[in-house]
């Protein structure tokens, strides 16, 4: 399943030309409206981190989708529903998803950090971050996707959805991109213990996310 | 008629309890130490609230997995009225308590908002049950509104556990202590914890009172939908979701069920 | 009950207003029975 999405993907390059397309056009426009030095030193530990993954969120939002909504436009839905066991359709997707994600968070990562001028303090944890919030992205998006696929209003019905259920994610982690970029650990929190901890609670969501997707795709999928 | 009779003495039995939780709330309990004036006794409306919109979340949740996945192959529509009661009674509750909660800050701190993680949480289950009736109104089929709209309020009740106790306790909080403090033990008047559990208690019974007076208006008005379009020439066989004959859709229509419920009972 | 004057007057005040609900709700409740009965005569009743 991953394999033929690709394929698919790769005739036609659109989601990642657009997912590509958006994040930079979005990096630019946060960059350029911060000015030249960027935000101010003491702040940018509290405010990069939140645009970071707001761009990361926003690009998500205007790339994922399609996974779904391209199958059931193009009525090639039917013929996957013969083809394949919803499991697989669903790993198959995510899996699409999450190297999709991947792609875009090492383009816009470095990129991020070259034009805010950012020392990263703890680069692990950053890097940690990245993937487990980018994974919870993919998974929750996935979900989403599946669900607004058969309703009108596809584009901003995905926005509606899926930010309630990707906020907690967010706020995760910005926290522990804050961390990580400022190095003293959360607020109140303080050292490794502290980012320790919102890590796992980060990853208990991926996991949540991805079994709760797991065991209602089949639903979505099939009547 | 027994059950209307017991349902009967529920409803006075509730209004008593509430009234007594309101008297003691003003008369028996004594005011918490660190807060302005009269404030405190705001407590014993503003928790309940939030509690009851937690319950409605975790109703409209249960609500939905059993509507997917009880009662195959033909699921029974009662669970996904019920799922929508709970997300609409869910909505309500959560923005009594977000305003008691506003304007309790309003009072203790001056402001009316400052994105305390508790006021963030709420906020977010908020928008998560009006993303829930938005996804309803973007359906047309019946049965696949029902459908879709319980994996979203499943997925949500993956979710809420997030929303209620990870994402206030990352940051630091001005909320007070919560009832059971860090140390892991009940740290609170015990006339103030008397009056706040009878007051929760009176709550969540409210909840389920209006759950099942909601709950019951949508089955009323599904069934006189159905009624309709049993009403037309050619009966044939109606579904539990009233789908009617192909000759009587016409869009817009009162015997047209897919857009009627839309427009009534969706 | 000697409270400050104002809270009294609070009290009462929530009380009516909650027993205005209460009545509210409860005519809902007996519109609706009442609803329900009507319709289980003579429509047919549905397999849910």
């Amino acid at each position: 399943m991953f394999a033929k999405e690709w394929r698919s993907e790769l005739r036609t390059r659109y989601a990642l030309n657009t997912l590509a397309l958006f994040a930079v056009n979005t990096l630019v426009v946060v960059s350029a409206s911060l000015g030249p030095l960027g935000a101010a030193p003491g702040r940018s530990s509290e405010t990069l981190p939140v645009l970071l993954w707001l761009i990361l969120l926003f690009a998500a939002a205007a790339g994922l989708p399609r996974a779904f909504v391209h199958e059931e436009e193009t009525q090639t839905a039917t013929a996957l529903r013969l083809a394949a066991t919803p499991s697989a359709l669903f790993c198959g997707k995510l899996a699409y998803a999450l190297t999709l994600l991947a792609a875009l968070e090492a383009l816009v990562a470095p990129l991020f950090l070259a034009v805010m001028n950012l020392d990263v303090a703890r680069p692990g944890l950053l890097a940690a971050t990245l993937a487990a919030g980018g994974f919870g992205l993919a998974a929750g998006s996935t979900l989403v996707a599946a669900i607004i696929a058969q309703a009108r209003g596809k584009g901003t019905l995905f926005a509606v959805l899926s930010f309630p259920v990707l906020l907690p994610l967010l706020l995760l982690a910005v926290e522990l991109t804050r961390g990580a970029f400022a190095g003293g650990g959360s607020q109140g929190q303080g050292g490794q213990g502290g980012a320790g901890v919102v890590l796992m609670q980060l990853l208990l969501y991926d996991g949540a996310v991805t079994t709760a997707g797991l065991m209602l795709f089949p639903v979505v999928w099939n009547p | 008629m027994k059950k209307r009779t017991a349902f009967a003495a529920f409803r006075w039995l509730l209004w008593l309890w509430l009234a007594a939780v309101i008297v003691g709330a003003f008369a028996y309990a004594p005011l918490a130490a660190k807060f302005i004036g009269q404030s405190s006794r705001i407590l014993f409306f503003h928790v309940p609230m939030a509690w009851a919109a937690f319950i409605a979340f975790i109703a409209a949740g249960v609500s939905s997995l059993r509507y997917l996945f009880g009662n195959r192959p033909r699921r029974d529509p009662r669970h996904d009225r019920a799922a929508r009661a709970a997300i609409e009674l869910g909505l309500l509750f959560g923005l009594l308590a977000t305003v008691t909660g506003a304007v309790w800050s309003r009072i203790m701190w001056g402001a009316w908002w400052n994105w305390d993680p508790r006021q963030t949480s709420i906020v977010m289950a908020l928008i998560f049950n009006g993303a829930y009736l938005a996804l309803r109104d973007a359906v047309e089929d019946a049965e696949k509104r029902a459908r879709l709209a319980a994996a979203y309020a499943a997925l949500g009740l993956v979710v809420t556990p997030f929303f209620f106790f990870v994402v206030p306790r990352i940051t630091f909080s001005l909320h007070p202590e919560p009832v059971i403090n860090a140390s892991g033990q009940v740290d609170m008047n015990p006339r103030m914890l008397q009056v706040l559990l009878a007051s929760g208690a009176g709550f969540t019974a409210l909840f389920f009172w209006l759950h099942d007076l909601r709950t019951r208006v949508l089955a009323v008005a599904d069934q006189a939908l159905e009624a309709a379009a049993a009403g037309a020439p050619r009966a044939g066989i109606v579904g539990a979701w009233g789908s009617a004959p192909p000759h009587i859709t016409e869009p817009g229509t009162a015997a047209d069920p897919a857009t009627a419920s839309q427009r009534t009972s969706n | 009950m000697q409270v400050s004057g104002s809270i009294e007057w609070v009290m009462v005040v929530n009380l009516i207003i909650w027993t205005g609900l209460f009545l509210y709700l409860r005519r809902l409740d007996l519109q609706v029975r009442a609803l329900e009965s009507s319709q289980e005569a003579p429509a047919v009743e549905r397999e849910p």
